[in-house]
C-alpha cells in the first residue's frame, strides 16, 4: 500500500538578515493510509514547521515530500493551492471560520469556492458531515452563535469536506477547555476509525497524543523517536 | 458566481461601515454632477445672453483681393490690394437662401441689407446701424415684435423701428417722420412705426429696422444683399455649419464664437476648471474606496489565510475584492446620480424677484453617464491594490496572526 506521506531528507533554514536558523534536519516521516499520528515536541522543536511543510504551506531548504503517491514538493504555486483543496484538510488551533457565513456555507467553502458556487450536492453533504460532527440543529447559524468546542467541530467537518486524503491538524485542541477537547478527540478517532483518515496532529499535549495511534517526536529539528509505536488509551 | 457572494457578505456584514462607504461615494459623484450641470448652465446661460439677439452665423461676401499673376520671365514683388472698385455684396444669394432652407441643422434665416445712416431730427443728428430686413422674417434673429414698446412691427414701404433710447434722444415716438440719411448720401423722411425695447444698450440706442424694399434704393442695392444671418438649432455646432456653408456657398461665414472670442476663451477657461473640480471629487471617492477596502483586506487576514490554506485560489481573492468596489462604485454613483439630479432640479427651480434663476444649473447636463462609468471604473481600479494584497498573503503568515 502506498504511504499517505512520504517526506525524506527534509531540512528546512530560516534567514533573518545574516542569520540563519535550521530549524528542520534531514527530518524523514512517512504515515500509511488510516494512520493517526501525533507529532509531539517542546515548543521551538519545529513540529509546527514540518507540519506546515506537510500541508504545502511552506517549501522546505531541502528533501523531497510525496503525498498519495504525488511528488508536492516542486509543484508551482498554484498547483500547491489546487493540491491543497482537493488532497488534505487542515484543522488548525484557532478555528478560522469565515464569521459572516453559516455552518453550512462554512463547510462546502472549500468545495465552493473552485466551483464557483454551493450546489445542492455540496449543500446535502455539508450537512451530512454536520450532522456527523453533532451538530444537525446548527446548520444555518452563523458560525459567530457557536460555541469554541462547536466551531472545531465545524472546522473538522470543512477538513473532510472535500475527502481529503491526509488531515493535518495544529493544536485542534489547544484552545478548548477539557470537555470540549475531549469531544473533538472522540470526533477525530471517530472520522480516522470508521472513514480510514489519516490524521498527523501536532501537539504539545500528552493526553492528545496518548489517544493517537502512533507518535513522532521531534526534538532540536529532528526526529527522536520515529514510528515508536503507542498504546491507544481509551 | 462563488466571488460576488462573499463580497455582497463581506459588504453586509458591517451596514454602518457599507453604508458609510457608499454615502462617501454619492456624495463625491452628487458634488461632480452639480459641477457638471452648472458648468453647463453656465454656458449655456452665457451663450443664450449673447446669441439671443444675434445670429449664429453670418454669411458675407469675401472680401476682395487684388493680386498680381506670377510671372515665369520675371521677378515681381508680390502686392495685395483690397478692391473698391466694386459694391461688396452677395449678388446670387437665392441659391444660398435654398440651400440654407434645406438644411435640418438651420433653425431660422434673415437675408439683410446691412449699412450705415443717420437719423436726423431739428438740428439733433444720432448715428444708426441699419438692418433692413423681410418683413416676415422680423423676428428670425431677434425677437423685436414682440419688445415693441409703442406702435407696432408693421415695417410698411416707408416705415422703421427704433430703440427706446434713440427715439429718447431724438425725441421721437411712433408715428412721427424722421428724416433718414445713408451712408450713400441719399435722404428720404420715413415715418416711426414702433419703438422697441430690448434691454440691450447697442440694439436699443443704435439699431434700426427698415424693409428690404425700402432699403434697396436708399443703399443703392437693387437686387443683392450684404449678409444672410442664421440661427441654428444647437449654437454649439456653429463652427462646424459655418464651415460647411463655407464650402458650399463660396461666402465667408463667420461664427458667433469668432465674433466673441473672449466669451469662448471665459468658457473655456471656465470648463477646465470645472473638469480640475470633477478630477478632484472622482478622486477623493476613489481613495476612499482604496482605504476602506485596504482596511478590509487587512482586518480579514486571518480569514484570507485559512481561504488560501484550503486551497482557494488567489484569483478568487482579489475577484472578491474587486466585486466589492464594483458593487460599491456602482450603488454609490447610482445614488449620487439621483441625488445629484434631485439637487439640480430643486436648484433649477430658485429664482430672484425678476423670475432669473439664482444658479444656472442645468439639471439634464450633469453627465450622469460619464460619472457613473468613471465612477464604477475607478472603484474597480481602487479595489485593485487592496485586492492584489490580499491576494498575495502568505496563508501560513495570516494564520499564525
Amino acid at each position: 500500500m502506498n504511504d499517505v506521506l512520504e517526506a525524506r531528507a527534509i531540512g528546512m533554514t530560516f534567514r533573518n538578515g545574516d542569520d540563519f536558523t535550521e530549524v528542520l534536519k534531514n527530518v524523514d516521516v512517512t504515515l500509511q493510509p488510516g494512520e493517526l499520528a501525533a507529532l509531539l515536541g517542546a515548543s521551538g522543536s519545529g513540529k509546527s514547521t514540518f507540519l506546515s511543510i506537510a500541508g504545502l504551506l511552506l517549501r522546505p531548504t531541502t528533501g523531497a515530500i510525496t503525498i498519495a503517491g504525488q511528488r508536492v514538493d516542486q509543484l508551482s504555486d498554484a498547483e500547491r493551492a489546487e493540491f491543497r483543496n482537493t488532497r488534505l484538510g487542515f484543522i488548525f488551533q484557532f478555528h478560522h471560520l469565515l464569521p459572516d457565513f453559516t455552518a453550512t456555507e462554512n463547510v462546502a467553502f472549500p468545495a465552493a469556492a473552485p466551483a464557483g458556487g454551493i450546489t445542492p450536492a455540496m449543500r446535502k453533504r455539508a450537512r451530512e458531515l454536520l450532522a456527523r460532527v453533532g451538530l444537525s440543529d446548527r446548520l444555518d447559524f452563523l458560525v459567530t452563535r457557536l460555541s469554541g468546542g462547536q466551531k472545531q467541530r465545524v472546522a473538522i467537518a470543512r477538513a473532510l469536506m472535500n475527502k481529503p486524503e491526509l488531515i493535518l491538524a495544529d493544536e485542534p485542541t489547544g484552545s478548548l477547555d477539557r470537555v470540549a477537547a475531549e469531544q473533538v478527540l472522540d470526533l477525530m478517532r471517530e472520522v480516522n476509525r470508521e472513514d480510514k483518515a489519516t490524521f498527523l496532529i501536532c501537539t504539545h499535549d500528552e493526553q492528545v497524543a496518548a489517544r493517537c495511534t502512533r507518535r513522532i517526536t521531534l526534538k532540536d529539528g529532528r526526529v527522536e523517536e520515529a514510528w515508536e509505536e503507542h498504546p491507544v488509551v481509551t | 458566481m462563488f466571488a460576488l457572494t462573499v463580497a455582497r457578505r463581506y459588504l453586509f456584514s458591517n451596514p454602518a461601515q457599507t453604508a458609510l462607504l457608499i454615502a462617501g461615494v454619492a456624495l463625491g459623484v452628487t458634488a461632480f454632477v452639480f459641477i457638471t450641470a452648472l458648468i453647463e448652465g453656465l454656458a449655456i446661460r452665457l451663450t443664450d445672453d449673447v446669441t439671443a439677439n444675434s445670429a449664429h452665423i453670418s454669411l458675407e461676401p469675401e472680401t476682395r483681393v487684388a493680386r498680381v499673376l506670377p510671372s515665369p520671365d520675371a521677378e515681381l514683388a508680390s502686392v495685395a490690394i483690397v478692391s473698391t472698385f466694386q459694391r461688396r455684396q452677395i449678388r446670387s444669394w437665392e441659391p444660398a437662401v435654398a440651400l440654407l432652407r434645406s438644411q435640418p441643422s438651420v433653425a431660422a434665416i434673415s437675408p439683410q441689407i446691412s449699412g450705415s445712416a443717420f437719423l436726423v431730427k431739428g438740428e439733433a443728428v444720432a448715428p444708426v446701424a441699419v438692418t433692413a430686413i423681410d418683413p416676415a422674417y422680423l423676428d428670425a434673429i431677434s425677437p423685436i415684435s414682440t419688445e415693441i414698446t409703442s406702435g407696432n412691427s408693421s415695417l410698411g414701404a416707408d416705415g422703421i423701428l427704433i430703440g427706446v433710447r434713440l427715439a429718447e434722444n431724438l425725441g421721437l415716438s411712433s408715428g412721427q417722420p424722421v428724416l433718414f440719411r445713408t451712408d450713400r448720401g441719399i435722404d428720404r423722411l420715413l415715418t416711426v412705426r414702433g419703438v422697441f425695447r430690448t434691454g440691450l444698450q447697442t440694439l436699443d440706442e443704435k439699431v434700426a429696422y427698415l424693409s428690404l424694399q425700402t432699403a434697396r434704393p436708399l443703399f443703392l442695392l437693387p437686387e443683392g444683399l450684404t449678409n444672410i444671418e442664421v440661427k441654428l438649432e444647437d449654437p454649439g455646432r456653429a463652427r462646424d455649419v459655418a464651415a460647411f456653408l463655407h464650402e458650399a456657398t463660396g461666402l465667408r461665414a463667420t461664427p458667433w464664437q469668432e465674433k466673441n472670442a473672449s466669451l469662448e476663451g471665459a468658457l473655456t477657461a471656465q470648463a477646465r476648471t470645472g473638469t480640475l473640480i470633477q478630477m478632484f471629487s472622482l478622486i477623493s471617492v476613489l481613495v476612499g474606496i482604496a482605504s476602506a477596502l485596504s482596511l478590509s483586506a487587512n482586518r480579514r487576514r486571518g480569514e484570507i489565510g485559512i481561504m488560501r490554506a484550503f486551497g482557494v485560489s488567489s484569483t478568487f481573492i482579489a475577484a472578491v475584492f474587486v466585486l466589492q468596489g464594483l458593487l460599491i462604485g456602482m450603488v454609490g454613483a447610482g445614488i449620487g446620480c439621483v441625488s445629484g439630479f434631485a439637487l439640480c432640479s430643486w436648484l433649477a427651480t430658485l429664482t430672484n424677484a425678476e423670475g432669473i434663476m439664482l444658479l444656472p444649473v442645468a439639471p439634464s447636463e450633469g453627465g450622469y453617464v460619464a460619472v457613473f462609468l468613471l465612477t464604477t471604473l475607478g472603484a474597480v481600479l481602487a479595489s485593485v491594490i487592496p485586492a492584489r494584497s490580499a491576494a498575495r498573503l502568505d496563508p501560513l503568515e495570516a494564520i499564525q496572526q
